[in-house]
Parts: C-alpha cells; structure tokens; sequence
C-alpha cells in the first residue's frame, strides 16, 4: 500500500465525510438529516476556532477540545491536516492537479519553486490573532473570514447547496436563498481557479490556520527529509510537491505538508520520512522575520479598535441588526462567531442570512435574520440554531428558555426584537382597508398584536336616499362599484340608528343583512354614509418576541408595513425598550 | 567526525526536539485545562462579576441626624450644620478617602441652580482635608458631556483649587450590580471603581423641582450613579429613586435650599426659576432630608410618592420631626 | 535502487493499512454518533414535549417505547400512542388527575381489531405507575363492583367487556368494543402474552404472583371479603393528614365491616397520625366512647361515636390501624382486637425502624 495511495483516500474520506456532513445539516431524523451527524467536526478540529475564541474569550468552550488532538497531533507528525484532513487542502490539490497534469515536468517544478510570498499567510494569522488577543482594546474574532474550514463550510452550504439543490429539492422542499451569496461565490471561485495558476495557491500564500500548522510543527518527531546530503539534483522530488517546501534542496519543514509526493517520485528513494533533519539541511522557522512579526502583531492591535470607531457597539448601534434567539450580547458575541454558516445552513425557515457590513465591518458573514427572505420568521418552536452553533456565539438554549416558560417564566420570553407599524404603509391604517395577516399569524400566546376597531367613511361614501324598501336602501347616485360593499367589512350609517352591515350592492342601491335592521328608517333625500369596519393593528411590546412572522406575511410587499427592529431584544441591557425584560 | 560521533549529535538533536515537541504539547494540555470550559457562556453578565457599593455610613446618634440652618452664605451654613451634627471628625477620620458625589448633571452656569453650587463643593472638600483626609474624590455620572459639565458648573476648578480629585465618567469605572429585592436594579451597570476605594461618601444636591418625580433632592442625586441606559427607568421614576436610596448608604448628605428651583426642574434655565429660600439641611437621613426639603418647593411629604416608597422599604423616615432636627441660623 | 518504480516496503505497507484502519474507525465513530440524537433539542413540536396548553396533538408522533404482542385472530389497529402526565387528559380526560395524584408516569395504548369482524376491536392501556402501590392503587380505586375475579392473575377482574389488572409498576386496562366472549378470550390471550414478556420481566418473578404487595398479609384473613382490598393514596377518609391506606372489608353477618391500615415511617409518626385523625374526627362530631369489648380496653386505641357509627382508631409499632364507620360496635371491636393481636405479632418479630 503505497503511502499517497493511502494520503489520496483519507483526502478522499474525509472530503466525502465534509459533504455529508453539509447535506445532512437540515433538521429532522430521517438518516440524511442532522440526526445525530457530528457537522461541527471540522469546525472543532480546527485549532484556529480554539485558539482563537480561547484569546477572545480566555475559555475553551468544551467541543473545541478537539483542537487539542490536531495540535497534538501537528506537533508530532507536522501539517499532516493540510494534506490528509482539510476538505478546502484537497479541493485545491485536486483543482491544481487537474489545470497542471498536462505541463512538463519542468514546468511543474517552477510552479512549486518556494516564493517569498508564502510568508503573507503568516502576516495574515498574525493579524488575526493580533485582532483577538487583548480583550480590553476591544478583541474581535475575525480569524473565521479566512480561515479555511469555516470559508469551506460557508461555501458549500450557502452557495454550492443551494444552487445545486435548487432543482433538485432533495436537501430542502423549498429553494434556499442567501444573501450577498455572489461575493460569497467570487472568493470561492477566486481561491480554487488561482489553483490553476499556481496549484494550491490559497495554502501556500493566504491560508492561516496552514501558517498556524507551519508554526506548531517545528517540533515534528518526524519529518520529510533526504536521506542522504548529497543526491543527483534532479529536481523530479519536487515536480509534484504540494507545499512548496523545496524538498530539493534545504527543506522548509514549515511549508511541508506531508503528500508524500516526493518521496514517491524520488526514483533514487532519496527522500524518507524520519526522525533525523534531512540531510541536505532543513529551515524550520516560517519566513518571516522578527520586524515582520512586530509589525503585523501591532497592526492587529490597532486593527481591533479601528473597526469599532463608528461606535455601532454603543448608541450607533445598527437597529436591523437581528441576531438569532440565543445570541450572546454583541460584544460576546463577536468574540466567538467564527462565520461558518451552520446556523444559516440549518435554520428551518431560511430566515438567517449572512450580514452585510451595516452596523460596521465586524458585522459581515454574521448570521443576521432577515424575515422577508424564507418561509416564514422565526419559528416559534425551533431552536436549531443555538443547537448547532460550534462556539456558542448562539446559545444552545431549551425550548424553555426561549419561550419564557417552567424554569424560565420569570425572567420571561427571549426577545430578538420589536415589531414597528409603518402606519402610513399598513392597509388598515393608510388605505381604509381591511386586513389583519399580521395578528392573524402572530405566534405567541396571547398575542402580541392586538387591534382596535374603528369605522371609517369611505370616499365618496356618502349618498343620498332615493327610497327604502325592507332592507334594501336605493340611492339617488349611482356611483357604487357593484359588489365591492359586499365583502363584510362594510356598514351603513343612517342618523339615529346603530350601523348595518351591508350584505350586497350594485351602482346605485346597497342591501343590509337579512336580520339587520334601522332603528330610524331614512326618508327620502336623507344622508347614508357608507362605512368600512377596520381593525386597527397595535403592537403589545410587552408581548412582542420579534420573531418576525408578522413582517413575513405582511400582504404590503417590498418594503413591509410591520418591521422588526432589534431594539427591545432581551440579550442586550442597553437596547432594551421596557423597563422590565 | 566519526559516524559514531555523528549518531551522537544525531540522537541528542532528536532529544532535543522531542524535548521540545513534548514541552509544547504540555503547554497546550495545560492551556486547554486550564480554560476548558463545559457550561458554555450564560446569557447575562456573570453573577459572580456583581459588585455591591459599600456601606458608608456611620453609628446614629439620637438628635444628631438631621439639622436645618438658615442663612445666605453657603459656607457658613454648611460648617454651621456640620458642626451641629457633631463636627467634621463625627463622618471623616484621619487617613480616610472622602468621596463626595454633586449634582453636576448639566453642562450649566452655577447662577441656573440646576447643578450644585461650586462653593458648597469646596467647602466640604476643605472641612474634609481639615479632619485629615487622606484624599477627597469629587465625582458624578452627568447626562451632558462629562468634561463640560464639570466645567461649565465651576464644580471641576473648585474642586480642585480645594485639593480634591476630580474623577471622569469612563467605560471601565463601570461594574454591574443588583439591588437585593431590587426590581429595577438587576444586573445594572453603576458608576462604581470611585466609590469602591472610598471609604466615606457625602452627597450634596440643590432643591429642585422635577416635571417627572415632583422633586430633585438627595435621593434623586444618586441617579448620576446609574449607568447604561438610564433613562428607561424614568417609566418608573418612583420605584427607581427608592431603590437608589436602598443602594446607596452615604455618610452625610447636603441638601442646599439657598436658591430653589421653583419651576422648570430639572434644568431650569432661567433665574426666574428660583427663589430664595437661604436654608440649608445636612443629614445622615436621605429620605429626612428630602422631607424636609419639599416644603421648600411648596410641598408636602406625601406630594412624593418615593418619599412613601422609601420610608416602606426602610431607607429612613419621612416624619423628620421625630429625629429631632436641629434648627440653627448663620448671620 | 533502481530506476523503475518502486514497491512499497513492507513497514510503509504496514504503515499504510494502519492509516486506513483509523480512518475506518473514524468513519465508525462518525456512524454511530449518528444514532444518539435527541430530537426534542431542536424543539419544533417533537413528540409529548409539547406543552399541552398548545394544544397539539401529540399521540401518533412518538416511537411507542413497547411494541405489543398482537393476539391471536387479531391484527393491529392504528399506530401505538403514547401520553405523558403533561397531556394524559388528552385520552382519559378528567380520571387524569387520578392517575397523575398516583405517580402516573406513562401511559402507552394501542388497539387491536379481529381480522374476521371489524366490529370486534379493543384497546390496551398500560399505565406506567412508577411503583407496584400505586398500580395497585388505581387498580384497587377503580375496581367496579360486581365483577369477577380473574384468576390467573393475582390482581385482576373482568367486566362485560374489559379485563383490568396490575402487573408489577403497571396498571393494565383492556377495553373491548362490545362484551363478547371472543373480545375477552383475545384480551386475556394478550394479558397472557404480556406478562412474561420483556416489558414486565422482573428478576424474582413467579408466575401469576409477580406483584407482591406485602401489607395485605397483615389484614385477618378471617371473613375478609376476597378482592375488596383497597389502596387510597391520599386523602383517606376525606382527612388530609391520612395516606397510603389499605382499607379491606369484612364479612359480619349482613353487614360489612371496613377495616384499615397504614405503615408509617416510623412509630413515631404512626402515633402523630393516630392522634391528629382521631382530633379530626373530634373537630367534625366525633365522641369518644368506652369500649365494651374487655379485650380492647386493655389496648391502647381510640374508641369513638362518629353519627351512630363506631370509629375505632389504634397505633401499633409504625401502623395506624382501625376500623371505619361500623355499625355495629360489637363486631367492630372484634375485628379491631384480631387486628390488633395480629399487628402487634409482627411489630413485635419485626424490629425494623
């Protein structure tokens, strides 16, 4: 069994495991559902999350014990996950293998020549870690907008899933949409076609959790390396190798990852996996220098605060930013998202979207809920998204505790925000029309829409008697649309009697209900005033959890005539709208 | 180099390594127990980060809680009252850190009686300094710009002309805390690394009619130790001034009725505002010293419901006459 | 050293094959992890999760935890339903607070229909307890008057159209759709089938007497009606302060007797008991009275006239005993004093708490 043999199946293996387990993140316990699937694994793994929210935070959240079986692992055997594990490493190998396979071997060893430019990965991780490290200059986790298996996880499951499902309808009933999926597509497409260029482009130069691994494997027991100092220089080691470590000459055991290309090309078998350094020298240490590291750990430092200077953690704080029930307060919050999209991937009614950069930059990829996209707002009874959070940046919250009940019925429902009448653009507030879709679908109980009645004239609703036979009333004018009284919205209002409800009408006369009669039948020449019964929608703040069905199904398309705004959630004390949660 | 000598180097190379490798997976064994955390985050601020202000009160002493002095000049009546209650040395001890909380809510003139008059500051910074304290705080939380009101008020440079510190509002001054039985204060952010080092505490605020709780006097001035978002409380200006008064446990409290302000409360704006009432209470009583102050503004005990809600909850006694104020007069 | 392309060696063979072995048992790990899920963590209307104030309906959704043998002729009728306290008044409406009063735990009902005649259809309730009392309990509260006994178990009775019993923590209710030999032939063929099976297997178990329930031994056996034993949980007597009372009925000439027991924790609270029932009885009307049995007078026990009825009351180690509402004084004291004697033997043998 010759190693790359085996190398090309754990890649294969566990790419395969990565897509399953980005087809079965829909909830349900069918056996191509979420289940029990470990889909975080990746994410775990990665000792980037862990190292990461671990500066943020200074805890290790106990599923990212993972991470120390990875590093554990780096620290013995070298970037092993690079080559073996990373789903992201195999789709670049594979891409660049495809665009490379026809070149001659000459060519081939130019493109895995070693370039300086593989030291940026490093700059790139520093900054990162610099942006997590010191909690009281505002740390901020930003280490998930590069880091390869949150990028992956985010790519397959906003982008390449729901394209591919669209037509299909295997993995969801209905097409999934995401928002600003597009940019999300172009770095995508960027990183796997500079495959072509140079073959695993994003490892070698961009990749930081492969800097991390060039890092921690200084240490390796055991390494790449030549079996003897001196060898023929034929180069053909490197025709195929993956990291760019120059396997030729002095390797650069912080570049190498492990694909045993070299070894199986080296027709001499001059190149051997073993505890001594390669005998042709070796370089250890990444390519950066001490001035590189100060200035990109200090450009991280300042990069932390810099981002925050509009103040949207303070009072500028962008209102339509709404996070998922379960959310930690902002600033926490930021600390552990690492932007993977699961909770967007799993959100039954679509409504979890990828956030823009309103409200500040911090707020991009993370998950932001948008009611108009989706089936429906957020479920009433559904508390996916905390479940499958990997770094708890979304709570894993019972049902309890986000109704407000048992344990929880004192401090209350979670709110992830407040709904707001937009009374020039609701019907029955603006336009004389009856309609109330929104306290029809208000999920909560009692609800937290409530109306009011109120009779209201209609234009040119105001005609005079021609005669009045039983219950039907003819008018002089005949200016009625027939039929349109007839719906059960619409009264009759005659001087000293209650109003009637109208049952029928054509142009010029108007009927009320069988059983309806007026107390003061109106003679000839006198005034009728045709009226519309509206119930008028009020929101109950105290009620009201945000979860946006309402702005949903709110008939008043586009822009709606109910919005949920995030004032009033209850993860936060400084938005909040009542005195009491 | 013989081989042999090779291998050696070789193998002690190794051990090196190997030495290496292990010590960094110690470290990152360590690392990871050390932060390794099952619960999870929790929702709200940890209760294990709640703070709770000291007591900085000092023993009763029947017939000296609370006294009245009439005259013009704030300086005399101040060391007038204070004398009365005991002297100086009664609420300061030597060595001590004084804390003294204004009212320097509004970026305004001194002259529109909204803030607390920049004498009276430093009349109290320097009976303290003449009892031997070891330092003096002047401090507030105000709702306009924190440096201009210092300014504006004259309280900044009178303050410190005395000798005293003046400390700034800042994000991390700020702890979260939570009034037991409390309804209001749960959980809240309070103006409070300040107070935490001090070891007494003295609140000085002027007469002042409110358009929302009736009256601005000693108990309201502990408002200004709120944090966040304070003016959601104002739905329950009642409820949250009571429970002020049960938060805060002062040494002294100063209530100057030499100009009250009569109307337009609490910013004033006008001299037309006040009237002069050349009366000034000190107390150890919040809810004494506010009883008595709202006749001042025309009113009576019961025209407040806090007063009621305070005395309920057991912060002092709105029927002054049973402590047996001191009456005095200053020129 | 050659030029052609290599063979692996026998270590990086070795090698390699041990790589693979991991990645299987990784892919293992992953496929059995799989399995151990908990649907109700997601919410979204799992199973009898759902508050019955929502008002859904919950019976058909979640997996039955037994799947019931299915008797012979017969076939089954509808998917297994299962309740939890929660929404149990769903099926059986108010006797719900019966059972949920008695440590109700679980109840799982499923019909089954003959595959001759689909008029002839019945439905199995078992009622998960918690403990053998209170099956007991519910069974014995229950018991309609004028049934037979069942005889091939120790708790049980037939009525037209039903057959009822306890097994163990279990109290099981057949109910057919008409009375027909044929629905009670099946029904006590099902009863039969359940109780060996794995649902009910209990280590010390023999046939027919698996429930033991050991205070009924200390009841006289003499002129004690058979079957007329009785356990009340709470409440007993309409006094709040008397629980976990078996009451049996005796035999004495026309007229019935109602004699009662109840082990306490501890003397101690057996004598607390003791004294608030009979200063209960006093505050409604109760008058003490002298017995007139010489035997009784040498007993330490409350005699009393409660409205031309005799109250006989005594403690005896940790059990309150006595007799409730008899008519006649005579053959109540008599009962009282057996009662008694046979008490004070096993109080006496038995020195625990």
């Amino acid at each position: 069994m010759k190693i790359v043999h085996v190398r090309r199946i754990s890649q294969a293996f566990f790419f395969s495991l990565f897509v399953w387990f980005c087809i079965v993140s829909t909830v349900g316990d069918k056996f191509w559902q979420l289940r029990g699937w470990p889909i975080n694994l990746f994410l775990w793994l990665d000792p980037l999350s862990a190292i990461g929210t671990a500066l943020t935070t200074h805890t290790l959240y106990w599923p990212l014990l993972w991470a120390l079986v990875t590093i554990v692992s780096t620290i013995i055997f070298g970037r092993f996950f690079c080559g073996w594990v990373c789903p992201f490493g195999t789709l670049h190998n594979f891409v660049g293998f495809l665009g490379n396979r026809k070149k001659s071997p000459s060519q081939k060893i130019q493109l895995n020549k070693y370039r300086k430019a593989q030291c940026i990965k490093y700059i790139i991780l520093i900054l990162l870690l610099g942006m997590a490290a010191f909690p009281s200059i505002d740390a901020t986790l930003q280490a998930g907008l590069l880091d390869p298996i949150p990028l992956v996880t985010r790519s397959f499951n906003l982008l390449l899933l729901p394209i591919l499902d669209k037509s299909v309808g295997f993995v969801s009933a209905t097409a999934r949409f995401y928002e600003g999926g597009w940019f999300i597509l172009a770095i995508f497409l960027a990183v796997v076609l500079l495959n072509l260029v140079i073959p695993r482009f994003y490892c070698r130069f961009i990749c930081p959790l492969g800097a991390l691994f060039g890092i921690i494997s200084r240490f390796a027991i055991w390494r790449i390396g030549k079996t003897q100092s001196e060898c023929i220089d034929c180069k053909l080691c490197e025709r195929s190798c993956e990291g760019g470590c120059e396997p030729a000459g002095k390797i650069r055991i912080s570049e190498c990852v492990l694909c045993f290309n070299c070894r199986e090309d080296c027709k001499h078998q001059f190149i051997g996996y073993q505890t001594r350094p390669s005998l042709a020298g070796e370089i250890t240490n990444p390519d950066i220098s001490r001035r590189g590291f100060v200035l990109s750990l200090a450009s991280g430092i300042i990069a932390a605060p810099a981002v925050r200077l509009s103040n949207q953690l303070g009072s500028n704080w962008y209102h339509r930013v709404i996070r998922p029930p379960g959310a930690l307060p902002e600033e926490e919050f930021l600390k552990r998202c690492i932007k993977c999209g699961q909770c967007m991937r799993v959100c039954p009614t679509n409504v979890i979207q990828p956030g823009g950069i309103e409200g500040g930059l911090e707020n991009f990829w993370t998950p932001v809920l948008n009611n108009r996209i989706g089936t429906s707002g957020c479920q009433l009874n559904c508390t996916a998204c905390g479940q499958v959070c990997p770094t708890s940046a979304i709570r894993p919250i019972t049902l309890s505790e986000k109704l407000g009940t048992d344990d929880f019925a004192r401090v209350g429902p979670i709110r992830v925000g407040t709904a707001f009448f937009d009374r020039d653009r609701c019907l029955p507030w603006a336009m004389d029309k009856p309609c109330i879709v929104c306290e029809e679908n208000c999920p909560v109980s009692p609800k937290a829409i409530y109306t009011q009645e109120c009779f209201n004239t209609i234009r040119d609703g105001i005609l005079t008697v021609k005669k009045v036979t039983e219950n039907l009333i003819e008018t002089v004018e005949e200016t009625l649309t027939p039929g349109k009284l007839a719906t059960g919205d619409y009264y009759c209002a005659v001087e000293g009697s209650r109003r009637c409800k109208i049952a029928a009408n054509a142009e010029n006369w108007i009927e009320i209900l069988p059983d309806e009669r007026f107390e003061k039948i109106p003679g000839a020449g006198s005034k009728i005033e045709l009226q519309v019964r509206l119930q008028r929608p009020y929101v109950d703040i105290e009620r009201c959890i945000g979860c946006g069905v309402c702005e949903h199904e709110c008939p008043v398309s586009g822009k709606k005539a109910i919005m949920v705004s995030a004032v009033g959630e209850t993860r936060s004390t400084d938005h909040r709208l009542l005195l009491k949660r | 180099m013989t081989d042999q000598d090779n291998k050696k180097i070789e193998r002690r190379q190794f051990l090196t390594r190997a030495t290496k490798a292990g010590i960094s997976i110690a470290a990152a064994g360590i690392v990871s127990a050390r932060l390794y955390d099952r619960q999870g985050p929790k929702a709200a601020v940890d209760a294990g980060l709640l703070v709770t202000l000291p007591d900085f009160s000092v023993p009763r002493k029947n017939g000296q809680t609370i006294c009245i002095v009439k005259g013009s000049d704030r300086k005399a009546t101040v060391s007038k009252a204070i004398e009365l209650l005991g002297g100086i040395e009664r609420f300061v001890a030597k060595g001590e850190i004084v804390a003294i909380k204004p009212n320097v809510a509004f970026a305004s003139s001194p002259l529109l009686g909204a803030t607390t008059h920049p004498e009276l500051v430093a009349e109290v910074v320097r009976l303290a300094y003449k009892a031997g304290a070891k330092q003096v705080i002047v401090t507030d939380n105000p709702i306009n710009d924190p440096a201009s009101c210092f300014t504006l008020t004259g309280i900044g440079k009178a303050a410190s002309d005395a000798g005293a510190r003046v400390i700034l509002p800042k994000p991390g001054l700020f702890r979260h805390t939570t009034l037991p039985g409390g309804k209001l204060i749960v959980n809240w952010p309070i103006f409070y690394e300040p107070f935490a080092k001090a070891d007494k505490l003295i609140g000085i605020a002027p007469v002042k009619h409110h358009h929302r709780s009736g009256a601005s006097m000693t108990m309201k001035n502990w408002y200004g130790l709120l944090g966040g978002r304070r003016n959601v409380f104002h739905q329950d200006i009642n409820t949250i001034i009571a429970e002020l008064a049960l938060m805060v446990k002062p040494t002294l409290v100063i209530l100057d009725g030499t100009e009250v302000m009569v109307t337009n409360g609490p910013t004033g704006g006008s001299v037309s505002d006040l009237r002069r009432a050349d009366t000034l209470i000190a107390s150890t009583d919040c809810v004494a010293a506010d009883s008595f102050g709202c006749t001042l503004l025309g009113l009576k005990p019961s025209d407040l419901p806090y007063l009621a809600k305070a005395q309920n909850a057991g912060a002092g006694t709105t029927d002054y006459e049973s402590l047996k104020p001191i009456f005095a007069a200053v020129g | 050293m050659g030029l052609i392309s290599r063979r692996p060696g026998r270590l990086e063979s070795g090698i390699g094959i041990f790589l693979l072995a991991i990645l299987l048992l990784i892919g293992l790990g992953v496929f059995i992890k799989q399995s151990d899920f908990d649907m109700s963590r997601f919410g979204i209307n799992t199973a009898a999760l759902v508050l019955s104030a929502q008002g859904s309906k919950t019976g058909t959704e979640e997996k039955p935890s037994f799947d019931f043998p299915v008797p012979s002729g017969f076939k089954k009728l509808s998917e297994a339903e299962t309740y939890v306290p929660e929404n149990l008044y769903e099926k059986i409406d108010g006797k719900a607070t019966l059972y949920i009063e008695s440590g109700f735990v679980k109840l799982s009902t499923q019909r089954f229909v003959s595959q001759n005649d689909d008029t002839l259809w019945f439905e199995l309730f078992l009622f998960d307890m918690a403990a053998p009392k209170n099956a007991f309990s519910v069974y014995s509260v229950q018991k309609r008057p004028d049934v037979e006994a069942f005889p091939a178990m120790q708790f049980a009775y037939s009525a037209g159209n039903a057959l009822y019993f306890v097994h163990d923590k279990y109290y099981v209710e057949l109910v057919g759709s008409s009375e027909s030999a044929d629905l009670l032939k099946a029904m006590s063929d099902l009863a039969d089938k359940l109780t060996p099976a794995p649902v009910f297997r209990q280590e010390n178990a023999g046939v027919g007497k698996v429930t033991e329930i050991p205070e009924l031994t200390l009841f006289p056996q003499e002129n004690l009606v058979p079957g007329s034993a009785k356990l009340y949980l709470s409440d007993v007597f309409g006094f709040d302060g008397l629980s976990d009372t078996f009451v049996c009925q005796y035999r004495a000439g026309d007229e019935s007797i109602t004699a009662f027991l109840s082990k306490r924790p501890s003397p101690q609270d057996a004598r607390t008991v003791t004294e608030s029932y009979y200063n209960f009885l006093v505050d409604n009307g109760g008058k003490d009275k002298l017995a007139s049995d010489k035997n009784l007078q040498t007993i330490k026990c409350k005699v009393l006239d409660f409205y031309d009825t005799t109250e006989i009351i005594f403690a005896i180690g940790p059990y309150v005993a006595g007799i409730h509402e008899a008519k006649n004084q005579q053959s109540a004291e008599k009962l009282a004093a057996e009662l008694f004697n046979k008490l004070s033997k096993i109080a006496r043998t038995t020195k625990n708490d």
